[in-house]
């Protein structure tokens, strides 16, 4: 294939996004055989799996210790001097969490009975920057969608300018066709006038 | 390993420490940041452009104006634009960066659909399938890099060596990046968005993503090198 029949493939807005997604899935493809291996020393930090659970702790895997603002839990952040106070909170449960993993051992085991301090902490203090961003981007696409429901851009029925042209299309085509009606007539009669003669 | 900020973007001036989120201001990333804000303000500021066709077997011409309703909407969503924009140029954690062009992205999307033209809808459709897929090697990206290295923020990742598994994170995150900047070979459905009036809005398109693509190759060049 010569290279301006491809350019030109590429400039059709239709095939990008299937261009994209096949390039994407090739990498995709190629990171199956790049050695992926998790490094330990991570930041937020959390005990290795089974690790809580062998030892039988009521809310396995998720005790990180520390007790509510008085002893820090076991957090690692990136830049601690940025977040002092950060650990103080890592422990809260709610006292209805709290009497639940007092009489059950499988309290951990569900997301939503982590304890909520820690994950504040990490949402609100360490990374709120991220958080305030993240909700922007849902509130721009709220926005938008909001917007476009309201003005539907992409109505064309009502438009007097969309109406106008397809009227002036319709009235040019029609003659058009009644032009080549009569030239295939008058084609058709000396034809025909031909013949009898 | 040695690709430093100071070797990149001149001398360190300062940080606004967020948390884990440290952004800092070298003259390069600060140069950035000051003409995207310049640019904004001139966009909240300016008029938009009016659009003049010549009309097809008629000897009259077409007005494309741009109405009150869109005008308002168009430059909301471009000040926000360049904000966001502006935004990435001083970050310095790349989740952060991968979010700004998130951002970035849906917002390229909302300036174009208030526009009232088929063709240009069309274009603006498929850039956001695009943009939607992007998502994918975005965040994949840069959770791949925390995964192998446990670390986001780029002060601390410049200092560490780059492994096969850095590497094909920093890939994911470029295709990203192309993609949802619209560089070549994925630029026609972005290049049609641009074939309407109300200029000052469109041209942010542009150069957020010119922008975005400069401070992206900084940050590859910090992770990998």
């Amino acid at each position: 294939m010569r290279i301006g029949v491809l350019w030109n493939k590429l400039a059709d807005p239709k095939n990008i996004p299937r261009l994209f997604a096949f390039s994407l899935g090739i990498i995709l493809i190629i990171g199956l055989i790049v050695p992926m291996a998790l490094n330990p020393d991570q930041l937020y930090v959390r005990p290795a799996p089974q690790e809580q659970i062998d030892e039988g702790l009521a809310i396995a895997p998720y005790d990180r210790g520390g007790e509510v603002l008085t002893e820090p839990g076991n957090i690692n952040p990136q830049y601690p001097e940025n977040a002092a106070q950060l650990g103080m909170i890592t422990g809260y449960m709610s006292p209805i969490s709290q009497w639940v993993s007092s009489i059950s051992p499988y309290f951990g085991t569900s997301i939503y009975s982590s304890p909520g301090g820690l994950i504040d902490e990490i949402l609100y203090y360490t990374r709120g920057f991220d958080t305030i961003l993240e909700s922007s981007i849902l509130m721009m696409a709220f926005i938008i969608a909001s917007w476009l429901s309201i003005n539907y851009t992409m109505d064309r029925k009502n438009d007097e300018n969309e109406i106008r042209k397809d009227v002036k299309k319709a009235i040019t085509d029609s003659t058009k066709v009644a032009n080549e009606v009569k030239a295939n007539d008058a084609k058709a009669r000396s034809k025909q006038l031909r013949r009898d003669n | 390993m040695g690709m430093d900020f100071v070797t990149l973007g001149g001398n360190l001036l300062g940080t606004i420490p967020l948390g884990d989120i440290v952004l800092y201001l070298t003259p390069f990333n600060l140069f950035l940041f000051a003409v995207l804000l310049g640019f904004t303000v001139m966009i909240g500021l300016s008029k938009p452009e009016t659009q003049i066709e010549a009309t097809f077997h008629y000897l009259n011409n077409t007005e494309v104006k741009v109405g009150e309703k869109e005008f308002k909407q168009r430059r909301f969503l471009s000040v926000i634009c360049g904000i966001a924009s502006a935004g990435a140029m001083i970050t310095g954690d790349l989740f952060n960066f991968t979010l700004f062009m998130a951002l970035v992205g849906i917002l390229n999307i909302g300036i174009v659909s208030a526009v009232k033209q088929t063709s240009v809808l069309n274009s603006a459709f498929n850039y956001g399938l695009i943009a939607m897929m992007c998502s994918l090697p975005l965040f994949g990206g840069a959770a791949i890099i925390l995964a192998s290295t446990g670390t986001l923020s780029l002060a601390v990742l410049s200092q560490m060596p780059a492994s096969p598994m850095v590497v094909f994170g920093a890939v994911l995150m470029l295709i990203g990046i192309l993609g949802e900047s619209g560089v070549a070979p994925f630029f026609a459905s972005k290049a049609e968005m641009f074939r309407t009036a109300g200029s000052p809005f469109i041209v942010i398109i542009h150069l957020s993503s010119l922008f975005i693509i400069v401070r992206a190759v900084e940050i590859l060049l910090l992770v990998l090198w």
